[in-house]
């Protein structure tokens, strides 16, 4: 008889109809677990730099156990050797001595005081480790690809089976804190992976040569820590189902799958399915992957091993996973960047909430931070890694105000519902006849950015079930604001587009927003004024239909608004589709068919072109001295305050809400 | 204003001449610096070629990201000889890969070299610069081989300084 640890009855929730598959129970190893969901361990830098666990990331671990409704939900992967060659981030949790049980129990006890299943993760984090330190440890010393990571010494046999103890004795104090489920992360170029890899792994040992040597230390690690947790205890192990390595010599498909029979064999209870490396060349989880992309490798893992199988990777809505489940190509949905954006995702989708689900847009800035050594943080949840900040939870107004909010994007949405919740009568008023504002022709730019759409969704409806009016069509003026009189006005109204000198008469000269929206006629050969993301999204636009795109901007790079995690999407995308960039430049002569570029150091040279796109943007100053005048309370958000990315308009919007 | 095509291209021109003879010069300023520090019992030889490794290990972590072995060998082999040679043009000089007779061999063609001109400035013997030639290429190559689990060796058959009229290095796997 497997063993319960909490009971749940799922029945009568519009989620568990809707989503049969995803709400009912697996057995994994010797424990029964009430749903197929899971909190995948997720770094977020939130401890503190000696491995000891922070208040902070016990209240980040608590929300997500909340979301879970009892499936699994996973700390971040700790790290286990005192030398610090295996802490690949700066806020990593350690478990290399007893003194970190007492942090460990905190973090036990908060995911089963909310009645979910609570797992721990080894995690040696290898090739992509060290970093407090000046070089880290691995099968074998292959150079690093990426400099940003530190230089790699082979380990000797001796230190190999210190490390195989390490893990080991870290599964003891896992156990010793509390936790149910015990997992060893072997993905993406962290230490177990390097020594499945031929890529890394040139030793001539018993752990190096063939695929079995190769997984050698791996199978130990499995043995030994199933040895110290039990029948009880499921121990899990996370792997590459593909390491997309090829071009370095990596492991094929066909040994990846032969790891997993080797960990089934070796007595994990469960795989958990990744795909490619740090390292890796091509992308995997950015939003220019469709959802549900890499579903048919958690289906050939599970032609391949008997045991469970667990996926995440751009499966952002229940309906990929759950019919995923019932086709018997995966066993449990994991979910990792979904439940940074929205900790509650899927209860929600349990309390067939799913219209208020705030979705992650996959933009990667959670990994960008973590590999810049910051603390978490989200894109669009600004209460990300504040969960433990009283100041970031909304609390009732001390003094119910009227507010007037003029622009109905992301920013001033925003602000909308969370000041409506706090209990103030709220306004909204936007020029347009819908919700969105820019991003509502941002949104149009190629290669998945329709995702970003999902923020004013989650938005709209807030506003809706906290009681905010919204008048559309009206466009906000001094007289408006005259006869309404609102205690407090919330300048939302988006960036205003400079003018080139002497094009204000010109047909030729547009602005972006009016190309995305196919308002604008454009040419053939077309250059686009401004090299930050809106310049990018509409070149790669204007590119997709054929026409020759040419930026040119004042930014030393092309996209240095974009996070970096994602950026190389962007330029490849822009190479792939011919668009030219002249960085460090601006326009200096507007002429008949062409522009003068003038560079940063004076040199000119004309670039051919029938349309002039102005994506460059400015900060909006309108009705700002009217508010003044009148002595209303004022805040200017978003792109009206500096113009900057749909983050900073959710982040400004989230704030000033909290402070009227 | 118009843009005069001719008055912009020759500044552009200018100044990249400039900043190239500065790469050489600036190379043997710091001999100068690192002959003083070390005194009189270090050789100016054994300076040189030290520089030269510790810079090729640098530049070869460059080469690591942009080389690709998917492409297959022959392609792998033309895409290093080329970025070899490219450093070349990036310091002035005029150079070429070429593919050998022999397969998995190219060769890299060097015919006009600005580190020989500015080793006379400072008083370098002529055999220097070969040497440190070589030796910076081949260091480049270490990462290389071990990133990719390969061979390769690199090995100067003429040389400029040498009064061979041109340098001609042969990159080669070795079995």
């Amino acid at each position: 008889m497997a063993k319960v640890l909490f009971e749940w009855d799922y029945s009568s929730y519009p989620g568990a109809k809707a989503y049969p598959n995803l709400f009912k129970p697996i057995q994994m190893g010797n424990l029964m677990v009430p749903n197929r969901i899971k909190y995948a361990a997720t770094e977020d830098n939130l401890n503190d730099h000696n491995g000891f666990i922070t208040d902070a990331d016990v209240a980040y671990m608590r929300s997500r156990a909340e979301g879970v409704v009892g499936g699994l939900c996973f700390m971040q992967g700790v790290y286990m050797d005192e030398a610090g060659k295996g802490q690949g981030y700066v806020g990593q949790a350690a478990c290399w001595d007893d003194k970190y049980v007492e942090g460990l129990k905190r973090i036990a006890d908060a995911i089963h005081g909310e009645k979910a299943i609570a797992g721990f993760q080894l995690m040696d984090c290898g090739r992509v480790g060290a970093v407090e330190v000046e070089s880290g440890h691995g099968p074998s010393t292959v150079p690093q690809r990426l400099r940003i990571f530190k230089p790699m010494y082979e380990m000797t046999n001796a230190e190999v089976k210190e490390m195989v103890q390490q893990h080991v004795d870290a599964a003891k104090r896992g156990v010793e804190a509390g936790f149910d489920v015990m997992e060893i992360s072997g993905i993406v170029g962290y230490l177990i992976s390097n020594f499945v890899s031929s890529y890394t792994n040139r030793r001539t040992d018993e752990y190096g040569g063939d695929i079995r040597g190769r997984c050698q230390a791996m199978v130990e690690i499995i043995q030994g820590v199933k040895e110290v947790c039990g029948p009880d205890i499921p121990v899990g192990i996370r792997l590459c189902s593909e390491e997309l390595l090829n071009d370095v010599k990596g492991n094929t498909p066909e040994e990846s799958m032969e790891t997993y029979k080797i960990a089934e064999e070796a007595g994990a209870d469960y795989i958990s399915c990744t795909l490619g490396w740090q390292e890796s060349i091509f992308p995997v989880i950015s939003r220019d992957i469709p959802q549900g992309n890499w579903l048919y490798l958690a289906k050939r893992a599970k032609e391949n091993v008997k045991i469970p199988i667990q996926m995440a990777y751009r499966l952002f809505t229940p309906d990929k996973p759950d019919k995923a489940v019932a086709d018997g190509g995966l066993d449990i949905w994991e979910i990792c960047r979904s439940m940074i954006a929205d900790p509650l995702m899927p209860k929600k989708v349990l309390e067939g909430r799913e219209d208020e689900i705030r979705h992650c847009v996959a933009c990667n800035l959670c990994l960008a931070r973590l590999f810049r050594d910051a603390p978490m943080t989200c894109y669009i949840n600004p209460r990300c890694a504040h969960e433990h900040d009283e100041n970031f939870t909304p609390k009732p107004a001390e003094e119910e105000k009227e507010i007037m909010i003029v622009g109905a994007g992301p920013a001033g949405m925003e602000c909308a519902y969370v000041a409506a919740q706090r209990g103030h009568e709220v306004h909204v008023y936007d020029k347009r006849g819908e919700v969105g504002g820019t991003l509502l022709d941002a949104s149009r730019a190629p290669y998945g950015d329709e995702e970003l759409m999902t923020c004013v969704n989650y938005q709209k409806t807030m506003c809706e079930k906290a009681g905010v009016q919204f008048h559309f069509n009206n466009e906000v003026t001094d007289e408006l604001i005259a006869d309404e009189m609102p205690d407090t006005v919330v300048l939302a109204t988006g960036p205003v587009y400079p003018v080139i000198e002497d094009s204000e008469d010109r047909d030729d000269v547009v602005n972006v927003l009016d190309v995305l929206s196919g308002k604008a006629q454009v040419g053939e050969t077309v250059v686009v004024w401004g090299n930050r993301k809106p310049g990018i999204g509409v070149a790669l636009f204007l590119a997709k239909q054929g026409k020759k795109v040419t930026i040119v901007g004042k930014e030393k790079s092309a996209g240095f608004d974009i996070n970096p995690s994602f950026k190389w999407r962007y330029m490849i995308y822009l190479k792939q589709n011919g668009v030219m960039a002249y960085n460090d430049c601006d326009i200096e002569e507007l002429n008949d068919g062409e522009i003068i570029v003038k560079t940063y150091d004076g040199y000119r040279f004309p670039v051919k072109c029938d349309t002039v796109v102005v994506s460059e943007r400015e900060a909006n100053e309108s009705l700002k001295k009217i508010v003044q005048a009148e002595g209303i309370e004022l805040f200017v958000i978003g792109d009206a305050l500096v113009p900057r990315n749909l983050s900073s308009a959710v982040h400004d919007g989230y704030r000033i809400g909290l402070r009227i | 204003m118009p843009v005069n095509a001719e008055k912009e291209i020759t500044k552009l021109w200018r100044n990249l001449h400039n900043a190239q003879s500065e790469i050489c010069k600036t190379f043997y300023r710091w001999r100068e610096v690192a002959i003083e520090v070390a005194g009189p019992d270090v050789k100016p030889l054994d300076i040189a070629l030290k520089a030269a490794e510790m810079m090729g290990k640098d530049m070869g972590k460059n080469f690591l990201p942009r080389l690709n072995w998917l492409k297959g060998e022959e392609t792998f082999m033309m895409n290093l000889g080329r970025a070899l040679a490219g450093i070349w043009v990036t310091e002035g000089g005029t150079a070429m890969a070429e593919k050998g007779e022999n397969p998995g061999e190219i060769f890299i063609r060097c015919t006009r070299c600005p580190w020989p001109t500015a080793a006379k400035e400072f008083g370098v013997p002529m055999e220097e610069v070969a040497l440190t030639r070589e030796r910076l290429f081949q260091t480049i190559l270490e990462d290389v081989n071990v990133f990719f689990n390969i061979n390769l060796k690199i090995e100067m058959l003429k040389a400029i300084p040498r009064g061979e009229g041109e340098y001609l290095l042969k990159l080669y796997k070795e079995e």
